[in-house]
């Protein structure tokens, strides 16, 4: 090599760092977007609707977004296996109904509701996981047909239930307001940083990860890819069954509506944190931040008192440009933008030669 | 030439015969006139006391109970008619298995033998007031010993499967279709469709869909634009001045839209109405739409809605949640008893709620309507109650034994209730 191309290489391979390191932290920064735009939100709310950001507010958007994180963190698990999950509206209705039915409106029986409710919710996931993950279904058909099939249990269970307040002490527990701050936040909130600290900090969590992130070489690495797969739909079962705790416990009561919400919103909340529908790396806290701006949204189209129409319209535009501006296709941009050129400059004098 | 004169005797003779043949003539033409009146009327002979196979009288205890006023029936003679023969057959007993059967499965065989299939379709068919109106349907069906077979069908709140049922009970050539239209005229097309193919539709609870009398049977329920008069009346009485806001169900239902649009007009011009949302009916959707609307406008003092138990499960959340008391007047259509129990357990003289029927029973009256119909009776496009509203303060909802989503007004027997909700 002439000293020439050695100082080129020098130089190429100083460039190949520093822009390797822009665009590793670039990577890992995929998740700044949504916190920025959270931000953004919270400042255009102190103009131009001050009122939801009042305590009478904050008693409405905390539990809820709470509720909307939960199940999304649920959806988060699937995502990042290049999955999707639409059987969530399906697993938090009959959840809810076998709260109010087992309960009974006896506070006796409410850890046995509870168990039931979480019980359904780890059967549909496995039942969600052993059909796309072992029988390799799609997860959009399975999923959506599996919370057909729980939504019709949960109607044929609920049309013998005339009460639907669900036992007081659940109530009582999501009323309550420690610091001033629901229950329910907080309840969430620590499911959230154990999720987190799960998947990130620990062992099985880095596996999940890895499997997510490259199926196949996690395969060749010797994880259990399809476990990986069926324990991800059971732990979002799992969590969409908590959802639905939470949720009956703000609301009180259940009803047919129950749950009906919680079909695209997880989705939403999961893929504006930076998540991509290909599966690959997610962050529960941007879960969580997502789930907090949709909620704070829809909040603030009400209190503006913008027309019905106008409110979807809104809100509709605002994950379709959350979803532009994502961490995951910020960081795919940035990376093909900063993928290094020597390769390409290396070969073309060579075919230059060659064609003289 | 001279003519010959005819006697006088003999011209006698020929008036009289002239005159008894034109008698006779005319006693046979009177005869025949008859005749004919009477060959051409194949519907029964309706009266003051009943016809079209109806009688006309009803048990006054029954109307109060579901009318809160046994006088509060429609104004218009065969409207009222058509309401008495409903709800006169509501005492007559029936076989209450087979109506918990049939209302369980969806439908059933009477076991009468009769010729005529009635049909009762539901666009959303969610919560417990569309389920008892659903036995109301069914008990009223097994009155008639001409209903063979009673069939349900239920969408979801699914537009096209709402569509879809209705063609397929088309299909089936059935005798007469009960029907709320959640969907309002987007279910026109099929009500077209229903009665090209000769089939009768009513619909109750003041389900308007476009061209009562020319599209379909009948609406019974009751004038929703009263019904918004009626609250406004309430809120200029109480309110006085302030900010007051508007809920409704589904965007666009008719039941909503009738009230709001009469409502408005009628309020003292110190009376701001700050808000008017949809909720879809859902308790969820009223806790979000009154935490954003309380949030905005804190004084708020009334809120005019439909859905009393919503009201209950949704509003009463958001404001304790706010840390808020209650001190609003609220107006409501529904009667339901758990709207009722939780005002009464709030202790808080400063709410006040003013409540009209559910009108569970009004179903019973458009399946009526039908059944004269097919007798041919004249049904009226519109079948109209005056509206009371009723201070829960002096006349409680709250009506012990009584399933909480339940409307105490409702015709179903208790008993009955019970065992549909064990």
């Amino acid at each position: 090599m002439s000293a020439h191309g050695r100082t080129e290489g020098v130089v190429l391979h100083e460039g190949r760092g520093l822009r390797s390191l822009l665009a590793d932290a670039l990577v890992g920064a995929r998740f700044v977007p949504v916190w920025i735009a959270t931000a953004a939100l919270l400042l255009i709310a102190s103009i131009i609707a001050p009122a939801a950001l009042q305590n009478t507010s904050w008693a409405f958007v905390l539990p809820y977004m709470t509720v909307l994180a939960i199940a999304a963190l649920g959806q988060m698990l699937v995502i990042m296996h290049a999955g999707i999950d639409l059987s969530t509206p399906g697993v938090m209705f009959l959840g809810g109904y076998l709260i109010v039915g087992v309960g009974h409106h006896s506070n006796g029986r409410l850890w046995i509701a509870i168990l039931a409710c979480l019980g359904v919710g780890v059967l549909v996931g496995l039942v969600n996981g052993i059909l796309v993950g072992i029988l390799q279904l799609n997860p959009l058909i399975v999923t959506l047909s599996v919370g057909y099939i729980v939504a019709a249990e949960g109607l044929r269970y609920a049309n013998g239930l005339a009460e639907a307040e669900v036992p007081s002490r659940l109530s009582d527990f999501a009323q309550k307001r420690p610091l001033d701050i629901s229950a329910v936040f907080w309840a969430g909130a620590a499911i959230t940083l154990v999720v987190a600290l799960l998947v990130r900090y620990t062992a099985p969590g880095r596996r999940f990860q890895a499997v997510g992130a490259n199926p196949r070489a996690a395969w060749m690495a010797g994880i259990h890819v399809r476990a990986h797969v069926v324990f991800a739909y059971t732990a979002a079962g799992t969590l969409y069954a908590v959802a639905a705790a939470l949720l009956a416990g703000v609301r009180v009561s259940v009803d047919p509506a129950f749950g009906a919400s919680y079909l695209l919103a997880p989705i939403a909340a999961v893929v504006i944190a930076g998540a991509s529908l290909a599966g690959g790396l997610a962050s529960a806290t941007s879960t969580w931040v997502a789930a907090f701006a949709l909620t704070l949204l829809n909040q603030m189209l009400l209190i503006l008192g913008i027309a019905t129409g106008w409110q979807f319209i809104v809100f509709g535009a605002a994950i379709i440009v959350g979803m532009l501006i994502s961490g995951d296709r910020i960081a795919s941009l940035l990376g093909r933008l900063l993928r290094p050129r020597s390769t390409s400059t290396r070969i073309a004098p060579a075919l230059d030669q060659d064609t003289g | 030439m001279d003519v010959p004169k005819i006697s006088e005797r003999r011209r006698w003779l020929l008036g009289l015969c002239a005159t008894v043949l034109a008698v006779a003539l005319l006693a046979v033409a009177a005869a025949f006139a008859g005749t004919a009146n009477k060959s051409s009327t194949t519907a029964p002979q309706a009266n003051a006391k009943g016809g079209y196979g109806e009688v006309y009288k009803a048990d006054p205890k029954v109307l109060a109970h579901t009318l809160f006023n046994a006088k509060l029936l429609p104004h218009n003679t065969m409207a009222r008619n058509i309401a008495l023969a409903a709800f006169g057959r509501a005492s007559k007993k029936v076989n209450y298995n087979l109506a918990l059967k049939c209302w369980k499965n969806d439908g059933c065989s009477t076991g009468t033998g009769g010729k005529l299939t009635v049909a009762y379709v539901e666009p959303f068919g969610e919560n417990v007031y569309r389920h008892i109106s659903k036995m109301e349907f069914i008990l009223q069906a097994l009155t008639y010993k001409s209903i063979g077979k009673i069939i349900y069908r239920t969408a979801h709140s699914n537009l096209n499967q709402a569509l879809a049922d209705f063609r397929a009970m088309i299909a089936q050539h059935v005798s007469a279709i009960v029907t709320y239209p959640d969907f309002a005229d987007a279910e026109l097309p099929v009500f077209k469709e229903a009665k090209k193919a000769g089939i009768p539709v009513a619909t109750y609870a003041w389900g308007y869909v476009s061209g009562p009398g020319q599209n379909y049977t009948t609406v019974v329920g009751e004038n929703v634009c009263k019904l918004g008069r009626a609250y406004a009346a309430i809120m200029n009485k109480y309110v006085k001045s302030g900010d007051i806001a508007f809920m409704g169900g589904f965007p666009g239902n008719p039941l909503s839209a009738g009230w709001q649009k009469c409502e408005q007009p009628a309020l003292n011009p110190n009376i701001h109405v700050v808000a008017n949302e949809p909720t879809n009916w859902d308790a969820s959707k009223v806790q979000q739409v009154v935490s954003a609307i309380l949030a905005a406008h804190p004084n708020i003092k009334g809120w005019s809605y439909e859905y009393g138990l919503g009201m209950a499960q949704g509003a009463f959340q958001a404001y304790k949640a706010a840390g808020k008391p209650f001190n609003a007047v609220l107006t409501l259509r529904t009667d339901d008893v758990g709207m009722g129990c939780k005002t009464r357990a709030l202790k808080n003289p400063k709410l006040k709620v003013y409540y009209y029927t559910a009108g569970n029973s009004q179903i019973r009256v458009a399946l009526t309507a039908l059944m004269m119909r097919l007798k041919g009776a004249k049904i009226p496009p519109t079948i109209v109650f005056p509206i009371q509203l009723q201070n829960e303060a002096k006349r409680t909802e709250c009506v012990p034994g009584y399933p909480q989503e339940a409307s105490a007004t409702s015709l179903v027997p208790l008993k009955l209730l019970h065992r549909m909700y064990p």
